[in-house]
């Protein structure tokens, strides 16, 4: 198994996090707390950077076993921030924009990962992901794999065409001609930023004046 | 096939549909325990009068159909109320522990059927048990109903809940149901004008007669109907997945009982009729034909739309039905046979012939509350075709309420008495309630909601799409707009307790040590 499925990535990254303390609080903590904090959907950094399907990001204390006493198995020995995300195209591009629209948020996240200090730019960034990365095993992308941006405009034009539908039932041949003109033209199928769904968006958009009968 | 269950153990609402047995007045009301030895002391003198599930024989050792019967079941609340130790208490699963109200998002029960809507007697605290009287005729519901009011004045510490809203805006300490009436004729209608609880599931044990197998069990590789696993509506018993369903300890608290679900559903009248009406207009086929498509079966007399899909056809349909049924009554028995073999496929049927729903739509009621086999993705893709829809299977229960007004609209009291069975509250009512009804996925239908009891609102995209044949040139039909046609009015979780436990619990016996 590798990490792409067709023109979609499945990537997988454990960065160790510093064993150590700030403020009396353990530095897994204070990352769990960074994580936990940040917006979700549309306000999310990650529908600012371009491609996500789907992002996780986690704190991982340690490996379980299912049966018997574990004090004598193998331990981690530290705790890792997981990062996942599935996203649209190779991984080099998918970095670079993921710490050009979100550089902020990168560096508070992984502040108390390892090594994290001597990331001072993309390219470092870049790097040092690829380092933590692991190989991704049974990835599986739920969505198509085009850009996100193509299947964003898809699902508005789904909507919009569901819409269309039920809006113009029964019209004569040359009426619903009319109606589909001016049903194409104002979804503007060409253009893939707009009219669309926003990255994030997580209800129907509100396309129809009339939707009270 | 078959196996023998102690159907004089199993309380007979759980085997037995009372309405198909002559049963079609029903009265509902709730206790309340105000000590546990009060609660228990009247508990151990209703016992005798409950009914239990061996089968009625007018002649033999088993017992004759009596003129009335009675059951009762508890909230988590009630068992409480009893006494039960903690431990047995613990042993409930979560979603009955939580009760009906406490699930309103799972439900859909929102808007107009939200919780602060409902009538009194759901509000606050206090409902611990559910009593039910099913009586020939409305005489020996009353009769019964008095020697129980007899009992419970007697011991004290135990009262009626009052609080369900009546005509005109009355309150009444109980719920009266009945089966609808067409020219003094019972009828198994409800209040919009179909023909109900015709697809109940046949298990194992369950006493009924073989004949009802077909269209009611689950279906085997080869395709032939087999009875669905004990354990799917008793406890105690294992079920479709080789285990023993969730239950408390001890053994005997919960063997032979298992779980109901009670929700009094509203029908809007005016509202479904007007919408009916005005989408007819638009629709190619008989009003009748539209109704049919929202439910999947004729609402005159219940035939699935894969046997009628048409006006044509069903004209046809019912032309060989009288013809049949004058032949038969006149002595003909090859006639009568025929008609018993058409008959028997209002519920002998499956969607096989029917993937992309151009007879009976995708989203029609009954293919939604009873998938029959048709979630198979491709032949051979499960153990059994019906491999996913075993586990949820619901036993109806329960009748019509209200209506019988020279006038009936929203605002009047009319709708179902709904109760359904089985051993696990979440994975069979909750799962068909709030992922089949109330949503889509699993029918690539989106989120297009059941036109009748969906919880749908009124605006454009709450939908139905009745499709048609891919290539015969006709366009789906889509219903938008589909207002709430159905309001949940109250309800709970129950545990119906088989008779040993009854008696436990009535003794104050159960240990779960």
């Amino acid at each position: 198994m590798a990490n792409t499925f067709g023109n979609s990535y499945g990537l997988t990254t454990l960065c160790p996090i510093i064993n150590g303390r700030h403020n009396n609080t353990a530095l897994d903590k204070i990352t769990r707390r960074r994580i936990q904090l940040l917006k979700e959907n549309s306000a999310s950094p990650f529908a600012r950077i371009p491609n996500t399907y789907f992002a996780r990001l986690f704190i991982l204390n340690d490996v379980f076993f299912e049966q018997g006493n574990d004090v004598a198995r193998d331990h981690l020995k530290s705790k890792y921030l997981v990062f996942t995300s599935n996203f649209h195209g190779d991984l080099d591009t998918y970095l670079s924009g993921m710490w050009q629209h979100a550089e902020a948020e990168i560096r508070h996240i992984w502040q108390h990962a390892v090594a994290f200090n001597n990331v001072q730019n993309e390219k470092d960034f870049i790097a040092y992901i690829k380092k933590c990365q692991l190989t991704t095993s049974l990835f599986f992308n739920g969505s198509t794999d085009d850009t996100l941006q193509d299947q964003l405009k898809s699902l508005y034009i789904k909507q919009a065409f569901t819409e269309f539908a039920l809006t113009h039932q029964g019209k004569t041949a040359a009426q619903l001609r009319a109606a589909f003109n001016q049903f194409i033209r104002q979804v503007d199928i060409h253009n893939p930023v707009s009219p669309a769904w926003s990255p994030g968006q997580e209800t129907l958009s509100d396309l129809n004046p009339l939707q009270q009968r | 096939m078959n196996r023998p269950l102690d159907l004089d153990d199993i309380q007979g609402n759980i085997c037995k549909g009372y309405g198909r047995y002559g049963f079609p007045k029903a009265r509902y009301f709730f206790l309340q325990f105000h000590t546990p030895d009060q609660g228990r002391r009247c508990l151990h003198q209703l016992i005798p009068l409950i009914t239990n599930a061996e089968p009625w024989a007018a002649d033999g050792d088993s017992p004759l159909k009596p003129d009335v019967t009675t059951n009762i079941a508890f909230t988590y609340a009630g068992l409480e109320a009893l006494g039960l130790p903690q431990r047995s208490l613990n042993g409930f699963p979560g979603e009955f522990r939580m009760g009906m109200k406490s699930r309103a998002d799972i439900l859909g029960d929102n808007g107009p059927s939200a919780p602060e809507h409902w009538d009194p007697v759901w509000q606050g605290e206090g409902i611990h048990a559910w009593v039910s009287i099913n009586g020939r005729d409305m005489d020996a519901v009353e009769t019964r109903f008095s020697v129980i009011r007899g009992i419970i004045s007697d011991t004290g510490g135990v009262s009626i809940r009052p609080g369900h809203r009546g005509a005109d805006n009355t309150l009444l300490p109980w719920q009266d149901a009945s089966a609808v009436y067409e020219n003094g004729k019972v009828t198994p209608k409800e209040h919009f004008g179909y023909v109900d609880g015709i697809g109940n599931p046949y298990f194992e044990g369950c006493g009924n007669d073989p004949s009802r197998l077909p269209g009611r069990g689950k279906l085997n590789k080869e395709g032939q109907w087999q009875p669905l696993a004990t354990g799917e509506f008793i406890l105690g018993h294992v079920d479709e997945a080789q285990e023993y369903p969730l239950a408390p300890e001890p053994h005997l608290l919960a063997h032979n009982g298992t779980f109901m679900v009670y929700r009094k559903l509203h029908e809007n009248v005016t509202t479904f009729h007007h919408y009916v009406d005005s989408v007819a207009q638009d629709f190619d086929g008989s009003r009748e034909l539209l109704m049919a498509k929202f439910s999947g079966r004729w609402p005159d007399n219940g035939a699935p739309l894969t046997l009628a899909p048409d006006d044509e056809a069903k004209a046809a349909l019912d032309q060989q039905l009288a013809s049949l049924t004058e032949k038969a009554d006149k002595g003909d028995a090859c006639a009568a046979a025929q008609l018993k073999a058409l008959k028997d496929q209002w519920i002998d049927f499956t969607y096989a012939d029917d993937k992309h729903g151009s007879r009976c739509p995708i989203g029609a009621h009954i293919r939604r509350a009873n998938t029959r086999a048709s979630l198979e993705t491709q032949k051979g893709a499960f153990n059994t075709p019906s491999a996913l829809d075993d586990r949820r299977r619901l036993l109806r229960r329960g009748l019509p309420y209200g209506g019988g007004q020279k006038e009936a609209s929203d605002a009047t009291e009319q709708g179902i008495i709904f109760m359904c069975l089985g051993a696990s509250i979440e994975r069979q009512f909750e799962f068909i309630q709030q992922q089949w009804i109330n949503y889509s996925n699993d029918f690539h239908l989106g989120n297009d909601k059941d036109v009748l009891i969906g919880s749908n609102n009124g605006r454009l995209t709450d939908k139905h799409i009745i499709q048609t044949q891919p290539k015969s040139g006709k366009a789906p039909f889509f219903c938008s707009h589909l207002p709430r046609m159905v309001e949940t009015r109250g309800g709970d979780y129950f545990f119906i307790p088989s008779i040993t436990a009854l008696n436990m619990i009535a003794q104050g016996i159960i240990d779960p040590t």
